[in-house]
């Protein structure tokens, strides 16, 4: 493809060395959305620059922006967006001076989007063949024929198994993997020169995740390419971008090479990011999760000062009056120490501008004037959880569950979500569920509410039998086992205010008179911290984190003595996230109540739980102690989950097992093993014959598979990578003592 | 494909039944005495025995459903009251000059309010969308015989461009039927130019939200490939389902366009069967325009299925 | 409002939502949080109200229903009598001392059409109401409990569907006579199944939300559950298709009015009075053209009316 003639930029923009111009180019870029006649400004003069064949990740919260700069290079703002200043230029083009024809061939011929739902985002009444076909038939004038080809071609590049049937389907008939592979697939037709990434893996599960990072990463070293990365996970940065750029409420804070700013941030809002994420292996009796006090700005609210002067826990006065430059680090520290003496803004004089370094040195930018002080930043959360014993946790099961099932109709087919599960629950622990979408873990837990009725099975609870569906238990059974939700927006019901959503759950639950609830109610909500003046008001006033909290005290109104939650935190940004979690740690050891926790996300998994559960095709799979599931010997499929997750650590050598072929259906589960189609440590015909027996150790830790415990530890151990498989090794011996967490964490 | 079109076909049956069961039960068992209620308060109680007796209104209820019922299947309809002939051919021949004109009309209709609505789903929340949008839907909510009334004025009276009635001459050669038929169509394509437009628009406007249309744009395709390759059959879907119910409202507005313009159609039929009482031509009609909206409603269904590859294989 | 360029782009949903839920403000960093939240809290109650009165739609509506209610009320203390016949002066035009003319028995129009306001106003809100009550508890009862309930409702309201309301009622009211009554209770009933549909759908909507959920935890009654919780969720569907209604239950009256099933002369009523004075279109269309005026306006302005209300409970 020829190079665009590069015009001279007027702003007189440095080109990076060795004349090519960089992928991408933006200069105090300033996008204002306008709503009621009011322009709420959602881009704060960003610049940044991503060379060529450069992968650079931006981070953030949601509304800080991010979308809206990929847009921004695409010229497809939203109809009531305005780019108010600044520019963005593709390899030197001012793209806002393309004329419209022009537009149309830049986008997807030289920069194109991979989109967060690739369900969505896929033409749903065209065969996927006609897709990808119009793209070389627009951009490359082919006819039919040939383009047919090349997108067989370009099927075939990111690895689709049978591209020529493929290329006949339509998009529901693929797996949300495939779908995002096809996306690829288009986005890379004509060779772009820069590769928007929106969110490529959210909401895909955590196996299929892995699979298109892998791919990704694999393309990387084929396509010319350069890469936008936007995410919300520092993980996938740290694994793919070179550089990353943190944006808080449309301010760019930090930037800097990837591994220098997470092990090494300079910003407070870095800082605080990577603090506030659980650390894979990290668990809530090590350390309490950070918080970040507050909540996100709302779109476009102005701000004075620093951006994130409101919720920093290092704000000082000069913050909230002068907002600080883009300092380079650690070159501009001088400067800065003057100005906190003086408690004024530094003279930007003393400063190096942003980007006056060329692209590929070492270039560390933020956005504080605090940046020497931010490894140092205080501590905002000290609370420990205790240890099960401490927390007086021994008193038996609270729950039994006796191969519970259940099954859904779907037209003629029958769905087995949930297969003869069985699994006891222990007074006063959290009991973690995971597994990917459709593995049965909230079918399970809502058979254990009773919002659900198993088909066959019992469930105890408390030495009783329980009623299958909650309109047939009594009100003294509900109040004990009660529920929190995963949407916060519609956890609450919008008409009623706070109070009289806690009101009525105090009243239903917990008995007692008038006095007494109102007093119960406010005991609620202050154990949850939700102030006051929120319980005048409706939830649609509320923030996300304020909706779970308030959703969590209801839970809480009749002391229960089993909660379940499901997914409870996932809906919510990564600073509200941390909280959240903290405050159930905390009721926990305060209310000495049980938890079933749900969630895909492991590493929060593996934070909150003290046992663990691992569903698969509406199967558990595996139970154990938390330290268990997570280290050898533990089940294949287990092994397979963790190595996917994206960690956020640069030294220690990955080894990645990808799972082939997709989840099979409910509705036709394989035979034997129901894991042996994907299984990477198939034996032979056993897996596919017999169902495999539960290989159980002495502390109770068992799984479901033919490998007996010692042959998989051993081919475990052997296949992790890294130095710690030794210390493993030794450390698993007996299983179920506290073993070294071989993930160390990366700071 | 097939058999989703032989599956909706046996779910008409309940349907059909159930819809004769009401029909026959408005008609000859709300009333209380049927013949009292065809020959009015001042006729003598023989008169009336003896009208229920030839009705066969005597009899019990199942008895004389399963006789109605089973007489429409054979087409033995019985005979008009009113007319003084036999309901079937009756029924048919006005049934026919009906679908004349309802297809007329639609032939107007579909093609006006969805290239309206679409135009105006394109340029979403401007004046002109607004503009289209409210006169549009005022038009739909104005009865047709207003409508029917002031265009008959100013455009067969006044002006005189048109004429006032609705058929030609006998011997006239079919295609000035159409001629005829002009103004009486209009009243029927306001009525339902505002509704499916509507529908047009708000399928374009949800469609054009979706991401893959945003896909489609930055993949750099040309704006009328975005339109008609992606967006149009997509937003499509909600107009078609809404053309197939709205023929309903289509035959409700039959019925008055055919009385004030005195067409011989079969809403007509079923006015004055109603008004005088003929239980016979009223039921039959009644019951066949039943069955010409459950077929429409399910051409509109293969129509949607053909358009959606989900639907479609799913079947 | 500006006309925007035609694009394909959407506004961002992102911006949208954010901000949907609250209002941006523009207070200090360190919001007076109280003050801000009473603030708010006021403000969401006002929303609705002031986004009303600015919608130049809903208000034009507004001011011509209340014209005509004002009219239907009090129009014969100030005008001539609507049902004095003089026969000097049958279908007079227009002159000083009758505005709109005479009618075919010399009555006054500008009265008839003033009065004429009068039953079409009685019967199209008591009949939307009577359909709004009715469809509100079969949608809630049908979309709560789902299954086999649901399956049956269901079924019925397709059957009735099935049958376009004006030839059902023709039929019901052919039968059983007429009167304000019985046009009513026909109407109303006749507009339950669409309502029953929009409720139903609605309350599918909510009830696996997971509000609905919690309150299953707490062992409230379905009751309980239907009237109090899901009910205050969907009254916007409700009122928007109450509007809907309403304008289609003038229509619909005053079409069964004109086909000569609704009212009897000497009413005024202005479906009735096209229906008689149509025959002397050519000669007197003032007797015709000022009651089609009078009734278009009412309906266009009960449809601006939804028109505004569906847009503002939209954004």
């Amino acid at each position: 493809m020829s190079m665009p003639e590069h015009p001279l930029d007027p702003a007189g923009a440095a080109p990076a060395p060795g004349n090519a111009p960089p992928a991408l180019d933006v200069r105090d870029l300033e996008v204002s959305f306008h709503r009621r006649g009011r322009a709420l400004r959602v881009l704060k003069g960003v610049t940044m620059t991503i060379g060529q064949g450069e992968a650079y990740g931006l981070v953030g919260e949601s509304g800080c922006g991010k979308t809206t700069l990929a847009m921004a290079a695409m010229r497809y703002l939203a109809t009531n967006g305005t780019i108010d200043a600044g520019s963005v230029a593709v390899e030197g083009q001012d793209v806002s001076t393309l004329s419209e024809e022009a537009l149309r061939k830049w986008r997807g011929g030289k920069i194109s989007m991979v989109y967060q739902d690739p369900a969505t985002a896929l033409s749903p009444a065209m065969r996927i063949g006609d897709q990808l076909a119009e793209v070389f038939h627009y951009h490359e004038g082919m006819g039919k024929t040939e383009a047919l080809e090349r997108a067989r071609e370009s099927l075939r590049r990111v690895a689709i198994p049978d591209p020529d049937a493929t290329l006949k389907r339509y998009p529901f008939e693929l797996s949300g993997g495939q779908q995002q592979r096809v996306v690829i697939a288009m986005a890379l037709a004509v060779d772009p020169q820069l590769l928007i990434l929106d969110e490529p893996t959210t909401g895909l599960d955590a196996t299929v995740e892995a699979e298109i990072l892998d791919l990704i990463e694999e393309l990387r070293g084929r396509i010319n390419a350069a890469i936008l990365l936007i995410t919300h996970n520092l993980g996938l940065v740290a694994r793919l971008c070179e550089r990353v750029g943190v944006l808080y409420a449309g301010r760019l804070v930090e930037e800097g090479p990837a591994r220098d700013v997470f092990t090494d941030p300079r910003h407070p809002y870095t800082m605080g990011l990577l603090r506030c994420v659980p650390r894979f292996g990290m668990n809530k009796t090590d350390a309490a999760l950070q918080t970040i006090p507050g909540t996100l700005p709302a779109l476009g609210e102005p701000l004075e000062g620093c951006v994130y002067s409101a919720r920093c826990p290092m704000a000082k006065p000069v913050c909230t009056q002068h907002e600080p430059d883009f300092f380079a680090w650690p070159s501009d520290l001088g400067a800065r120490a003057a100005a906190e003496a003086a408690s004024k803004p530094p003279d930007p004089a003393a400063f190096s501008p942003h980007h006056a370094n060329p692209v590929g040195e070492s270039d560390r930018y933020a956005r504080c004037y605090f940046s020497p002080e931010v490894p140092e930043m205080p501590h905002m959360t000290p609370v420990l959880a205790t240890s099960l014993e401490a927390r007086g946790a021994e008193g038996g099961n609270v729950l039994e569950i006796d191969t519970v099932r259940r099954t859904f109709k779907d037209g003629k087919k029958k769905l087995t979500a949930v297969a003869d599960v069985s699994l006891d629950l222990r007074k006063g622990e959290t009991f973690g569920l995971v597994g990917e979408s459709g593995s049965g873990k909230t079918t399970l837990a809502k058979c254990v509410t009773g919002l659900l009725a198993p088909d066959a099975g019992t469930i105890t609870f408390e030495a009783g039998e329980l009623r299958p569906t909650a309109a047939r238990r009594s009100q003294d059974a509900l109040r004990a086992i009660q529920m929190v939700f995963q949407n916060p927006d519609s956890t609450l019901n919008p008409a009623w205010s706070t109070r009289s959503i806690l009101t009525r759950a105090v009243r239903k639950l917990g008995g007692g008179k008038a006095g007494s609830v109102r007093a119960k109610v406010d005991k609620l909500s202050a154990d949850v911290r939700v102030e006051p003046r929120f319980l005048m008001q409706r939830p649609t006033e509320l923030s996300g984190g304020q909706k779970q909290r308030v959703a969590i005290a209801r839970a809480f109104a009749g002391d229960p003595t089993l909660v379940i939650c499901d997914e409870p935190a996932s809906a919510l940004d990564v600073s509200v996230q941390a909280s959240i979690l903290n405050l159930l740690v905390e009721l926990q050891t305060n209310e000495k109540v049980s938890y079933v926790f749900i969630s895909h996300d492991l590493a929060v998994v593996r934070y909150i739980s003290d046992r663990i559960g691992v569903m698969y095709l509406a199967e558990l799979i595996e139970v154990g102690g938390a330290e268990e599931v997570f280290n050898p010997p533990h089940h294949p499929y287990t092994e397979a989950l963790l190595s996917s997750i994206p960690k956020l650590d640069f030294d220690s050598p990955r080894r990645r097992i990808a799972l082939h072929g997709t989840m099979p259906s409910l509705s036709d589960p394989p035979s034997g093993c129901r894991f042996h189609t994907r299984c990477h440590r198939l034996l032979g015909d056993i897996c596919k014959e017999q169902e495999p027996p539960f290989q159980e150790s002495t502390t109770g830790h068992r799984y479901k598979c033919h490998i007996p415990p010692d042959e998989l530890l051993a081919a475990q151990v052997a296949d992790r990578p890294g130095p710690h498989a030794e210390a493993v090794a030794q450390a698993t011996d007996a299983p179920g003592t506290d073993s070294a967490d071989p993930q160390p964490a990366a700071s | 494909m097939l058999r989703l079109i032989g599956r909706r076909l046996l779910l008409m049956v309940p349907t059909l039944i159930l819809a004769s069961m009401l029909i026959f039960a408005l008609a000859e068992v709300l009333p209380g005495d049927v013949a009292r209620s065809i020959l009015g308060p001042y006729a003598t109680q023989e008169q009336v025995d003896l009208l229920n007796q030839r009705l066969g209104a005597d009899r019990p209820v199942y008895e004389r459903y399963v006789d109605w019922a089973g007489g429409f299947v054979t087409g033995d309809w019985g005979d008009s009251l009113l007319f003084d002939e036999a309901v079937l051919p009756l029924v048919m021949r006005s049934l026919g000059n009906s679908l004349l004109l309802a297809g007329f009309a639609l032939v107007l209709i579909v093609p006006t309010s969805i290239a309206v609505g679409v135009f105006a789903g394109l340029r979403r929340d401007s004046l002109l969308d607004r503009g289209i949008t409210v006169s549009t839907l005022s038009m739909t909510v104005i009865p047709e015989f207003v409508s029917g009334v002031v265009l008959l004025y100013v455009f067969a009276v006044w002006l005189k461009w048109l004429p006032v009635t609705a058929l030609p001459p006998s011997g006239s050669p079919f295609v000035s039927r159409f001629y005829y038929l002009i103004l009486p169509a209009i009243p029927l394509m306001l009525l339902e130019l505002g509704y499916i437009a509507r529908m047009a628009r708000v399928g374009t406007v949800q469609v054009l939200a979706m991401p893959y249309i945003r896909t489609a744009v930055l993949k750099g395709l040309p704006r009328r490939r975005v339109i008609f390759g992606h967006m149009l059959r997509n937003a499509m879907v909600p107009t078609v389902t809404v053309i197939g119910t709205q023929i309903g409202w289509l035959i409700g507005g039959l019925v008055v366009v055919e009385v004030l313009f005195a067409y011989p159609g079969i809403g007509n039929i079923m006015v004055q069967a109603a008004k005088n009482k003929d239980l016979p031509l009223l039921e039959a009609s009644v019951l066949m325009v039943a069955i010409l909206y459950m077929v429409s409603n399910l051409i509109a269904d293969i129509v949607v299925a053909l358009l959606n590859p989900r639907i479609r294989m799913g079947g | 409002m500006d006309v925007r360029s035609p694009d394909l782009r959407e506004p961002d949903p992102e911006a949208v939502e954010t901000l949907a839920d609250g209002e941006v403000g523009h207070q200090e960093p360190e919001l007076e949080a109280d003050a801000a939240a009473a603030a708010e809290q006021r403000r969401q109650r006002r929303f609705l109200f002031t986004a009303l009165l600015r919608s130049p739609t809903f208000m034009t509506g507004l001011v011509i229903v209340l014209f005509w209610v004002f009219m239907g009320l009090f129009s014969t203390a100030f005008t001539q009598s609507p049902t004095s016949i003089d026969a000097m002066a049958t279908l007079q035009e227009p002159s000083a001392e009758h505005w709109f003319g005479t009618d075919d028995l010399g009555r006054d129009v500008l009265a008839r059409t003033m009065a004429g306001a009068r039953t079409v106003l009685y019967i199209a809100p008591l009949a939307t109401v009577l359909a709004l009550l009715w469809g509100s508890i079969v949608g809630l009862v049908s979309g709560f409990y789902r299954g086999i309930t649901d399956e049956i409702i269901m079924r019925l309201v397709d059957v009735l569907l099935a049958l376009p309301i004006i030839i059902t009622s023709i039929l019901i009211l052919s039968l059983l006579g007429r009167g304000m009554a019985i046009i009513i209770i026909t109407i109303g009933a006749l507009f339950t199944p669409p309502v029953s549909r929009t409720v139903r759908s609605a309350v599918i909507g909510e009830r696996e939300r997971e509000y609905v959920m919690a309150a299953r935890l707490r062992g409230e009654r379905s009751a309980f559950v239907m009237a109090r919780e899901i009910l205050p969720n969907i009254k916007e569907p409700i009122i928007v298709e109450g509007t809907i209604r309403l304008g289609y239950a003038v229509f619909t009256a005053a079409t069964l009015s004109f086909l000569g099933f609704g009212l009897a002369p000497p009413s005024p009523d202005w479906g009735l009075t096209i229906a008689t004075q149509r025959v002397f279109l050519q000669i007197a269309p003032w007797a015709v053209l000022f009651p089609a005026a009078a009734l278009a306006s009412l309906v266009v302005a009960v449809n601006l009316i939804t028109d505004g209300l569906g847009r503002v409970f939209s954004k």
